[in-house]
């Protein structure tokens, strides 16, 4: 399919990193990350703690599932807000959602966007580099988006930029952009789709099965 | 009397939205039970998006994969690097069009590099050199002169693709203005059928990677890939609505937010 689209093949070749890649360098950041300094500084040390982490962990990058949760569990967790990642892509429906309903829903599409490491962490041998953009936004607002660019020894440059709050516990980031597609944006759709046809525990059964793959 | 070039290429645009008015009508139209209002062709759109995909399954993605398994990687990376680089041409026409001299000069220089240093094209040195590509086509060239974008379309046969964006695919390539032009003027009707073939298949293998990511992580294909295009598409217009060295942050997506 989309044939003659070179420009697509480019931005989805893109989406590939997106939440391999992109979303890995959250998912491998060393815990001793501060997450109060300077909103570039916090990416900047995050993304250069994930590439160390990613390339030590062998096992993480031939795909094993236990590896990979790990890496999450310890890394990532402190500093995505992913409750608020679902919330936003859930949009009007989770007011509808009980309290389990919401807290299996955060669950369920975590899995869905960790499942794609299980692929794709072996490409970071083709990473040369990942440089953050200096901050150009104002560093004393609560909701800023700090910029990168992924450079690839084998193809082009992407463009990944980060979208955080400022929380009592410093940064934390939510959203995700790869060449031009923010993350939640890209869900919130298919989200209302089903929950319109199967509700919100259709939901998160679609976001289950779909992410446990016959390994 | 000899048919004109032209009157061949008006054929071929005949010939190609005559079968695509044919197989819009004669399978009908999916059902959609909750059409969103961003889509008023979803309908249709969902049908040609299964038969694209049923087409791409039976007959296109064999040729791709055995083309995957008889080319070394190191051929395939230069092929590919080649058709990027006669793109790139396109890309400064377009950016001329849009009266963008820096993104014109800096993907001429780029092309001269990659033409001469790169053998043809055959390296991508400019990006080894830290020279990004600038991205450009006739679409954005029309939305930056301030046509709208339409309603989302999937094209038979190309994939998503909107009004806009679609007639000036189509328009293009009818008109000899588009990326494969340089590939339609070669004068040899074997040398470039065959050239012409491997610009799709080299095409078709570089969207492998990404496919495969779809397939993961989507909940529901035709909308994920739906709703990447035309954010990815608006997010590249805006782009060309800012001076070159405008580093601005474009509007940055106003989710509700339904904390308790």
């Amino acid at each position: 399919m989309m044939l003659r689209l070179p420009l697509k093949t480019r931005y989805l070749s893109a989406f590939v990193l997106f939440v391999a890649l992109a979303c890995g360098s959250l998912a491998l950041q060393a815990q001793s990350v501060n997450a109060n300094q300077h909103p570039a500084a916090f990416i900047e040390a995050v993304t250069a703690q994930t590439l160390d982490v990613v390339k030590k962990d062998k096992a993480a990058q031939a795909g094993d599932r236990t590896a990979i949760n790990n890496l999450v569990d310890q890394y990532v967790l402190p500093y995505v807000d992913f409750e608020k990642t679902t919330r936003l892509a859930a949009g009007r429906h989770w007011r509808d959602a009980s309290a389990k309903q919401r807290a299996d829903l955060v669950e369920a599409f975590k899995g869905t966007l960790i499942r794609t490491y299980s692929g794709s962490l072996s490409d970071v041998n083709n990473l040369a580099a990942i440089n953050v953009a200096p901050f150009r936004g104002d560093e004393n607002a609560n909701d800023v988006v700090v910029r990168s660019s992924v450079i690839q020894k084998n193809g082009p440059a992407i463009a990944v930029d980060y979208r955080m709050e400022n929380t009592p516990e410093g940064w934390k980031i939510y959203d995700l952009n790869a060449e031009g597609i923010w993350l939640i944006q890209n869900y919130r759709n298919q989200f209302s789709q089903v929950v319109n046809q199967q509700g919100i525990d259709g939901l998160i059964k679609t976001l289950n099965t779909q992410s446990m793959p016959a390994n | 009397m000899t048919p004109t070039p032209t009157s061949h290429r008006l054929q071929r645009l005949g010939r190609l939205s005559t079968a695509a008015a044919a197989v819009a009508f004669i399978t009908g139209c999916a059902t959609v039970s909750h059409p969103d209002p961003n889509d008023p062709l979803e309908r249709y759109n969902r049908t040609m998006d299964k038969i694209n995909y049923n087409v791409d399954q039976a007959l296109i993605l064999p040729i791709a994969n055995t083309y995957k398994a008889l080319t070394p990687q190191p051929a395939r990376t230069c092929i590919s690097n080649m058709f990027d680089n006669m793109g790139d041409v396109w890309s400064a026409a377009n950016s001329f069009l849009q009266g963008r001299p820096h993104d014109f000069f800096n993907t001429l220089g780029r092309v001269l590099f990659n033409s001469t240093m790169g053998i043809g094209g055959c390296f991508d040195v400019a990006s080894k050199n830290g020279s990004k590509r600038i991205n450009n086509d006739l679409g954005i060239t029309l939305g930056v002169w301030g046509v709208g974008s339409g309603p989302y379309v999937i094209l038979p046969m190309m994939g998503p693709s909107t009004m806009r964006d679609g007639v000036a695919r189509v328009g293009g390539f009818a008109a000899g203005f588009s990326d494969s032009t340089p590939i339609m003027a070669i004068k040899n009707v074997r040398v470039r059928n065959s050239v012409m073939g491997l610009y799709f298949v080299d095409l078709r293998t570089g969207l492998m990677d990404a496919e495969s990511l779809v397939n993961d992580i989507a909940i529901d294909r035709y909308s994920f890939v739906r709703d990447a295009y035309l954010q990815r598409r608006q997010s590249l217009l805006e782009s060309k609505l800012r001076a070159p060295d405008d580093t601005s942050y474009g509007a940055l997506p106003d989710y509700e937010d339904f904390e308790e």
